[in-house]
């Protein structure tokens, strides 16, 4: 878990968060700090609370217990951070009978001291062509540019995203990691991104949360996270009693499970070159051996399932 | 304030490019239109038919404000409908589509995103009915003669008495309106989708005129709070009998009081019930 941080320091705070919808428990008393000038990922299962927690951040949903800090504020008073917190939902939701430029000319309406103008933001999105094209005719990563050029008008200081890279391709999932990556570097703003893509998580983020069964199972920055979690070897041999015994013998290392003739290997120094070397010359026939280096998909997979999942598996989270 | 200014501009920058602000401010003049229009036919049918057959002596002859009246009460019960309709789809469609969650997220608090949705509602509500009087009263001076009503070349009742009446019935059927948008916002507000609020908000309020025989006088008090146009006795259908030389029209003081007075306190429950709602409400 991240270390308490003080109130200057964390962009967001949340402490002993709980939600229910009905008798199903979503959040249960969840801690999790944002700090200032991350780019802070949360990841979870579906239906972990991802989305839960952002709305209840945003003060959009009522939460149950607990506080919720940001930037100070509590969300209920968010408005009065005045556009310093923006947020892009899972869907895009702009008027659908306003053109693009009409759309972003309406958020501008609401702002105090709009920072960019309208053509600024079309140009840093690339959507100036679509800007007399209605919302609604626009495709679904259009829109999603759209919402980013939306959020973008005011020079916020916190943004959140849900899931900011669905309906995107792949130039266009480019464009917004880097327009987060330059917005976080020039700017220093903050972000919080729920999303299911870990490895674009992985290529931007500086911070990372797992929520699972409605609390943050780990939290921490990416690289701690990284340095913590160890890499895995998955061998396939018909011989596996005689390779486990072999194995045993051998230091920086340790057997998790074996499944259908395939061991689960935890590495702890060992290189899987040297297993290899060992088994071979033991003459333990290896049909093939999998090293998974350790990954945000790891660290995913190691706080929200109990069994071991295939390495070769895990690039299609 | 600032905030409060930013939300209702930021309000009436959406209103007025829609096509439901369109059909608020034209349907009910253009219904209005229409009417004026097949009176128009029907009087020229009903002149030709004097002409050939020859006139009765003793015939009062009527003002040209009786249509308009008419066509002013059907005016009336479009706009009575479409605000309530308007209000109701307002706050709900717009919670479906997640655009009020920009509003509250960046400047603008719940009580004021209810107060300027009400406000703006009320501006588009004023304005359809000023291009709904002048409109329909532009068309009566050019199909009918406007003047007093005239029996054997005696003024019977003068121009000013019918002016007179005519801006009493409608005052009586204009101060509910703020009510009957109250109560759409707040049907929109507590209804779970946009669909719902619209079916619920045009569902209670015809329902009041469907079981109006039943509900004995507390009918009164509905139409006097909502739709003072659909009620039967409405004032304003009483002014047009007036401008056709029917001296006989008298209004209800009891109706009279509760059309001054009822629509207030619905205002306020409605509105006190939406800020509350809203509260709580998950955008």
């Amino acid at each position: 878990m991240t270390a308490p941080q003080t109130k200057q320091q964390a962009a967001i705070t949340l402490q002993g968060v709980s939600k229910s919808f009905g008798k199903v428990a979503v959040l249960k008393s969840l801690d999790l700090v944002v700090e200032h000038g991350a780019i802070h990922g949360l990841v979870g299962l579906n239906g972990s609370g991802k989305t839960t927690t952002l709305d209840c951040i945003l003060g959009l949903r009522p939460i149950d217990s607990g506080a919720i800090s940001v930037l100070d504020l509590p969300p209920s008073h968010l408005y009065r951070a005045e556009g310093r917190v923006v947020a892009i939902f899972d869907t895009p939701s702009l008027h659908t009978h306003l053109s693009v430029r009409q759309a972003l000319e309406h958020a501008r309406l609401l702002l105090p001291n709009p920072e960019r103008d309208v053509d600024e933001v079309m140009s840093l999105l690339e959507i100036n062509r679509y800007a007399n094209y209605k919302v609604r005719s626009l495709s679904l990563g259009n829109r999603r540019r759209a919402s980013i050029a939306h959020a973008l008008l005011g020079n916020p200081e916190l943004i959140l995203l849900d899931e900011p890279f669905n309906g995107l391709d792949a130039g266009g999932v480019d464009e917004v990691l880097e327009l987060i990556s330059r917005f976080n570097r020039e700017f220093g703003m903050s972000f919080l991104l729920s999303s299911h893509q870990l490895p674009y998580l992985q290529t931007i983020c500086t911070h990372l949360s797992v929520l699972h069964e409605g609390r943050i199972a780990v939290s921490g920055s990416v690289e701690s996270l990284l340095a913590a979690t160890s890499a895995r070897v998955e061998i396939t041999t018909p011989q596996c009693e005689a390779a486990q015994e072999l194995l045993a013998t051998m230091s920086g290392l340790s057997i998790e499970r074996i499944i259908n003739n395939v061991l689960h290997i935890v590495l702890q120094g060992a290189k899987p070159a040297e297993i290899n070397r060992k088994l071979i010359e033991s003459g333990i026939e290896v049909e093939e051996l999998v090293h998974g280096q350790a990954s945000l998909n790891t660290v995913f997979r190691e706080h929200t399932s109990d069994t071991p999942t295939s390495i070769a598996s895990r690039g299609a989270l | 304030m600032n905030a409060f200014i930013s939300a209702l501009r930021a309000e009436l920058f959406v209103a007025v490019r829609s096509l439901g602000t369109r059909l608020l401010v034209l349907a009910p003049v253009s219904l209005a239109a229409i009417q004026l229009l097949f009176s128009a036919l029907g009087e020229s049918g009903a002149q030709a038919q004097k002409a050939l057959l020859g006139s009765d002596p003793l015939e009062v002859a009527s003002s040209g404000y009786g249509y308009w009246v008419d066509a002013l009460v059907t005016g009336f019960i479009a706009l009575g409908l479409l605000c309530v309709a308007s209000a109701a789809h307002s706050f709900a469609a717009e919670r479906d589509l997640g655009s009020l969650r920009h509003s509250v997220i960046r400047r603008v608090s719940r009580t004021n995103l209810v107060i300027s949705k009400l406000l703006s509602l009320y501006l588009l509500t004023a304005t359809s009915l000023i291009v709904l009087i002048f409109g329909s009263w532009w068309l009566s001076t050019m199909l009918f003669e406007l003047g007093p009503v005239v029996e054997d070349g005696y003024e019977l009742i003068s121009e000013g008495e019918i002016l007179k009446e005519i801006h009493l019935g409608l005052q009586l059927a204009a101060l509910p309106l703020p009510a009957a948008i109250a109560f759409g916002l707040m049907l929109s507000i507590l209804a779970q989708s946009a669909t719902q609020a619209l079916t619920l908000a045009l569902g209670l309020t015809l329902s009041f005129d469907v079981f109006k025989t039943s509900l004995g006088d507390t009918a009164a008090y509905f139409y006097a709070t909502f739709q003072p146009s659909l009620i039967d006795a409405s004032y304003l259908g009483d002014v047009a009998r007036l401008a056709r030389g029917y001296s006989d029209v008298l209004i209800d003081d009891r109706l009279l009081q509760l059309n001054y007075w009822a629509p207030l306190p619905t205002f306020l429950i409605c509105l006190a019930l939406s800020l509350v709602v809203v509260r709580r409400k998950t955008l």
